[in-house]
């Protein structure tokens, strides 16, 4: 059974799985911009340095810590279940993946920000809201931008693996062959993934790179 | 007053950035054949799901099967833990620029971004007709997966050292592996046990879905009961393993604080 292993079929990878190849991609997009612009106002909700109130900020903290707790495919699995089988289960259960992770980031970096220009902008008059947007925001830009590229790469990880619930993306391929135990069929279309995954870290380190 | 204009190549790169976020999400949702009305009805379905799971199935029969299965996923991680720390220790060495040859650090790093670019479930395919299905599959593939990982952050650890103490031991005589032994591991330690204790509540999270192509643990078990409509104890599982990893959470996070932070003094 091994031997098949090391006899991959590269013609049929090309021709069936560069399109799920790509669906996996997109998933991995909408779902780390979702996810991760999502977060980016609840964090501010789970640190102390900017929420003030102990009730909102522990419901706040524990809902972040409890949507970490569920691994990324079985996020997919329930929302198979939910809303049917397809890529659009799969964003869902990436947004929660990536929210979980953005939150917990995020929120660490906001506890640690400096607090000087947020009372600033309080001395000069500014509701609490507005000096959070205008002082803590800026001061968390950077981190945020080094985070979403760090959860876009988790999640092109974890999009690929999606398929295999029933999610979308390459993995039902994966699945399928699976099945019928053509492993010189899945072999290809890990090469594939490999040099697809690589490719895209290239890319993010070099935008942060270029951003940071 | 004077505020100065922002620097036109800075607002070109600002607009430039919601650009490519606006148009890169609308490109996917469109590729991905989602419209408003599955989003607005997703709500509500997701809702139907959770409250057929309620009242949880906790006779003696469920908890019996789920338990012994949530506790596999435990070793796993752990087992799978153990064997990335013990391989990515000496790897991560290796792959340090400072203490290593040149050429053979970015080898070394070459091979571990290959291992790391492997998903754990990816891996366990592959492995699945090598050592057959069981939790043997999933220690490998977890363990395979944290070498790469654990070796990529310890080699950054070790990069980042105090050269200090490592040109003191080499003034009074020592030796290149003395240098190691005496000015690396001491410095780096701390931090990379650390690691090892975060990449452990990783693993934790990896090796509960591996079940779901066979390699051990609760996965299975959830796929399974999704699969047959039997919700209630779908939700058990789910609940059982939401339990184990926030105690397991819990405690590696104070022991790596303890480890960082040392123990608190009160003044």
């Amino acid at each position: 059974m091994t031997d098949t292993l090391f006899d991959p079929k590269w013609e049929w990878a090309f021709e069936n799985a560069s399109q799920a190849l790509l669906e996996t991609i997109q998933i991995a997009i909408l779902a780390s911009i979702l996810g991760c612009f999502i977060a980016l106002p609840l964090s501010f909700y789970a640190s102390k340095a900017t929420n003030q109130t102990t009730t909102t900020y522990i419901i706040y903290k524990s809902f972040l810590n409890f949507i970490r707790t569920i691994p990324d495919l079985f996020w997919a699995m329930l929302f198979t279940v939910a809303v049917g089988l397809g890529p659009f289960a799969g964003v869902l259960a990436l947004v929660m993946f990536s929210m979980a992770i953005m939150g917990k980031l995020l929120s660490e970096t906001i506890d640690s920000i400096d607090l000087g220009p947020l009372e600033a902008a309080k001395a000069s008059g500014a509701k609490h809201n507005q000096a959070v947007f205008t002082s803590a925001l800026p001061q968390i830009l950077p981190n945020f931008t080094a985070y979403f590229l760090y959860i876009f790469e988790l999640c092109i990880r974890a999009s690929v693996i999606l398929g295999l619930v029933g999610a979308g993306g390459v993995g039902r391929i994966i699945e399928t062959q699976r099945i019928f135990l053509r492993f010189d069929r899945i072999s290809p279309i890990i090469v594939l993934i490999l040099f697809a995954v690589i490719a895209i870290e290239q890319f993010s380190v070099w935008l942060r790179r270029k951003i940071l | 007053m004077n505020i100065p204009n922002q620097p036109l190549n800075q607002k070109i790169l600002k607009y430039l950035i919601t650009v490519l976020i606006v148009v890169g999400s609308i490109w996917s949702a469109s590729g991905l054949e989602i419209t408003p009305d599955r989003i607005f009805s997703a709500p509500g379905k997701i809702w139907i799901l959770i409250s057929a799971m309620f009242p949880l199935d906790l006779s003696q029969e469920a908890i019996d099967r789920i338990v012994p299965k949530v506790a596999e996923s435990l070793f796993i991680a752990w087992a799978g833990t153990v064997i990335g720390a013990i391989f990515s220790f000496p790897v991560s060495f290796l792959a340090a620029n400072n203490v290593s040859l040149n050429s053979l650090s970015r080898m070394t790093k070459q091979v571990l971004n290959i291992i790391r670019a492997f998903p754990e479930l990816i891996l366990a395919f592959v492995l699945l007709p090598i050592t057959g299905l069981g939790p043997l599959t999933g220690t490998l593939a977890v363990g395979i997966h944290s070498i790469g990982t654990l070796g990529k952050l310890s080699s950054e650890v070790i990069e980042g050292i105090d050269e200090g103490p490592l040109e003191s031991i080499k003034s009074s005589g020592g030796s290149k592996l003395n240098e190691l032994f005496f000015g690396v591991v001491p410095q780096v330690m701390p931090t990379i046990t650390s690691y090892w204790l975060y990449r452990f509540e990783i693993n934790l999270r990896a090796s509960a879905v591996l079940g779901v192509v066979g390699a051990g643990g609760v996965g299975a078990e959830l796929i399974n009961q999704l699969r047959f409509r039997d919700f209630p104890r779908a939700g058990t599982v789910l609940v059982v393993t939401i339990a184990m990893v926030l105690i397991v959470d819990t405690i590696s996070a104070s022991i790596r604080r303890r480890i960082i932070k040392g123990r608190e003094i009160k003044v």
